[in-house]
């Protein structure tokens, strides 16, 4: 007995003795983060916002005006990506985290555009300074802001827009037609306004290039056979598969694309194909694809110093690379939120808004500024602006080929194409 | 060429799906809507199988996790609808309650994002008639034919399987002759849920375990099961061969984005001329009588 109680005298005694994570001792700065949780876009994002706060309260938080507070992050989610949840949840979840868990800034969604332009009026009306990072692609974001900046003034984004996705790729397939040749095109979309509207975009503007558009195939939620689409565009002669589909079944085009052996790369936006399983699940099948995975740094590469330190701390943390789109984002939108702050020397949004219109700094996936309408400028070089990042499977790998600053290897061709 | 050959491959999917949903309710008249998330349990307990245990041998994993789903499907009956069987609302608010439950437990418990898949049974493609097949979907048309014969021969030669149809054509007089109801029901709830698991081992290779598939795979099932005729067999295969049908002429002449649209419209259309469905008789008695 007398044993057990020197025992758990001595755990005591190293327990209070231990050094614990420093912290301070101020209130929190409550980072409120409205995320479809159940799906990649929302938990990766959750995941490098919580990296991101874990590093920085560990070297003791945020600066504000002398006083070093900690972050503090509540995450709700809007399941606003599930088929058939109306817009208002995800609005819902975002008064939530304002009025109940009193969070002083939003960073990640709501994550589909349309629950992200519903929130909007949302907050400016609590006046919270928000920063998307995740799923909401659409122009009309940023265009809303350069619009009516005195109302949509506390929304920013520092991922990438639909808009701008379309000129990488339309860049990246005039790169192809120089080095291969090609100049017929097949696109396949699914059918959501995101995909139909890129899918209409990039018809357009290939055909302006020169470019032959063969057809464009409009694809129903949780199609699983592609094999007429596929032998269509195999009879006429497509040399590029223009994709762009964020459900699942989108694994299956590329399965049977695989098997038929089609003789036309695919490229695109497909979000089956962003994460490190997908080369196990579809048994290799996907190599080739090509896929834009909107933000440098959701996967492997030497963009900036950064990033590859933000992917081995993530891979330390969460025992995996990151995963896709919104990681990187979501992750470095902490740090640029914390730069403001400290810049600013408080939390008012007012002055925070002023100090993130301002802002200059080197991220993970190149130089984070944004523009009049609060979007983050792109570029093709990281000294420049913010990288997106096109890579290719290769070998079981996610090889980034585009931009070419930051290219770690080549396009590739299927044998069978050659 | 393309048409008939992906056509037939089509309507023998559809076919496959609805299957398990027809059995139960031409047998037991209980409309199994927790069907899809049955589906979705065995592709996810044959996943856990073949990745949480290495080397796993792929036959026993797709065995065990059909038998688990047998399992469950009785389960649902004895301790659940056995309760509320008659009281027709009750059983679809049921069902459907067991389905929602069943397939948000699997996402919350960690059936999320795209990376579940189950292997294909042989891998590859062959040129038919200049229209190329991977093997997967020719085992697809296989299965399903055998699985048709199969049912066949047990509910016609196979003393369990006529009882079964023996309480489907007259419950009351079955009763009299020593068939009991409710075992029959566990045995059809049984029988319907490995063959929505069957369904699910045979045609998930083909895509990703996801939990919105569930959901497709009840609409489809319930479209399926409407236009035939609810609870005929015959009414069943030709109604996915219509639907297989149509739905591929809309992609081949239309566009593709209509295909869900034709389903539904083909449901509405029967409902408005024949409500009974093809082969439907229900209604067409209760009329009469």
């Amino acid at each position: 007995m007398k044993r057990l109680v020197y025992f758990f005298l001595c755990l005591f005694f190293v327990l209070i003795t231990i050094p614990g994570p420093v912290l301070s001792a101020e209130k929190p700065i409550v980072i409120g983060a409205p995320l479809a949780t159940a799906f990649l876009y929302g938990w990766d994002a959750e995941r490098g916002i919580k990296l991101a706060v874990e590093e920085i309260n560990a070297k003791g938080g945020v600066n504000v005006a002398g006083a070093k507070r900690p972050f503090k992050v509540e995450v709700i989610d809007t399941r606003d990506l599930e088929p058939g949840v109306p817009v208002s949840e995800a609005l819902l979840a975002v008064e939530k985290l304002i009025l109940e868990k009193k969070a002083d800034f939003i960073i990640g969604g709501p994550v589909r555009s349309e629950a992200a332009l519903a929130a909007m009026d949302l907050l400016s009306k609590h006046k919270k300074v928000s920063i998307v990072t995740t799923g909401t692609l659409t122009p009309l974001y940023n265009k809303r802001v350069a619009d009516n900046y005195n109302k949509y003034k506390y929304c920013f984004r520092n991922s990438n827009s639909s808009l701008n996705m379309m000129n990488e790729f339309i860049t990246f397939l005039e790169d192809m037609k120089k080095s291969y040749g090609f100049n017929k095109a097949y696109i396949m979309v699914q059918d959501v306004e995101h995909a139909r509207k890129g899918g209409e975009f990039m018809k357009k503007g290939l055909t302006d290039k020169g470019w032959q558009v063969i057809d464009m195939k409009i694809y129903p939620t949780g199609n699983t056979d592609y094999s007429l689409g596929l032998t269509d565009a195999k009879n006429k002669g497509a040399q590029i598969l223009f994709i762009w589909m964020d459900m699942p079944e989108s694994a299956v085009l590329l399965k049977q694309w695989s098997d038929m052996k089609i003789k036309a790369i695919p490229v695109g936006f497909v979000c089956a194909a962003e994460q490190p399983g997908f080369w196990k699940a579809t048994g290799g099948k996907g190599e080739y694809l090509i896929v834009n995975l909107c933000n440098g740094g959701n996967a492997p590469a030497k963009i900036t110093p950064w990033t590859m330190k933000f992917v081995e701390a993530y891979k330390k943390r969460w025992g995996l690379e990151p995963e896709g789109y919104g990681t990187s984002s979501s992750y470095m939108a902490v740090y640029q939120l914390k730069d403001a702050i400290e810049r600013a020397g408080s939390i008012d949004p007012e002055k925070v808004i002023k100090a993130l219109e301002t802002q200059d700094l080197m991220g993970v996936y190149g130089r984070m500024r944004f523009d009049k309408s609060h979007q983050i400028i792109p570029s093709y070089d990281p000294k420049e602006g913010a990288v997106t990042c096109i890579f290719q499977w290769q070998a079981g790998k996610r090889v980034q080929v585009f931009p070419p600053k930051v290219a770690e290897g080549k396009a590739m061709l299927p044998p069978w194409m050659k | 060429m393309e048409i008939i050959v992906y056509g037939i491959i089509n309507s023998i999917t559809l076919s496959l799906i609805s299957l398990g949903f027809t059995l139960v309710y031409s047998i037991s008249r209980l409309p199994n809507f927790a069907h899809g998330a049955l589906y979705i349990t065995t592709g996810y307990i044959a996943w856990l199988f073949m990745n949480k245990f290495e080397g796993f041998p792929y036959p026993f994993a797709i065995f065990i996790a059909i038998a688990i789903t047998c399992i469950i499907g009785a389960l649902i009956y004895r301790f659940i609808l056995i309760r509320i069987r008659g009281m027709e609302i009750s059983e679809i608010i049921a069902t459907y309650a067991i389905g929602l439950a069943i397939l948000e437990g699997l996402r919350w418990g960690g059936l999320r994002g795209m990376t579940f898949t189950l292997p294909t049974f042989s891998a590859g493609s062959v040129n038919i008639l200049g229209t190329n097949i991977d093997h997967q979907r020719l085992i697809v048309v296989g299965v399903g034919i055998c699985t048709f014969i199969l049912l066949y021969l047990f509910t016609h030669f196979n003393k369990i399987g006529l009882a079964l149809r023996g309480i489907a054509q007259d419950e009351r007089a079955a009763m009299m002759l020593g068939i009991d109801s409710d075992t029959t029901a566990i045995i059809s709830l049984a029988i319907g849920s490995g063959l929505a698991g069957f369904a699910a081992v045979v045609l998930l290779p083909l895509g990703n375990i996801i939990v919105e598939a569930g959901y497709n795979v009840l609409i489809f099932a319930i479209a399926v099961c409407v236009i035939g005729g609810l609870g005929s067999w015959g009414g069943t295969i030709l109604a996915s061969f219509i639907i297989g049908f149509a739905q591929i002429l809309t992609e081949a002449f239309l566009s593709s984005h209509y295909q869900m649209v034709v389903a539904l419209l083909a449901i509405i259309i029967t409902l408005l001329i024949k409500p009974s469905g093809i082969f439907g008789k229900q209604k067409e008695l209760e009329e009469r009588v």
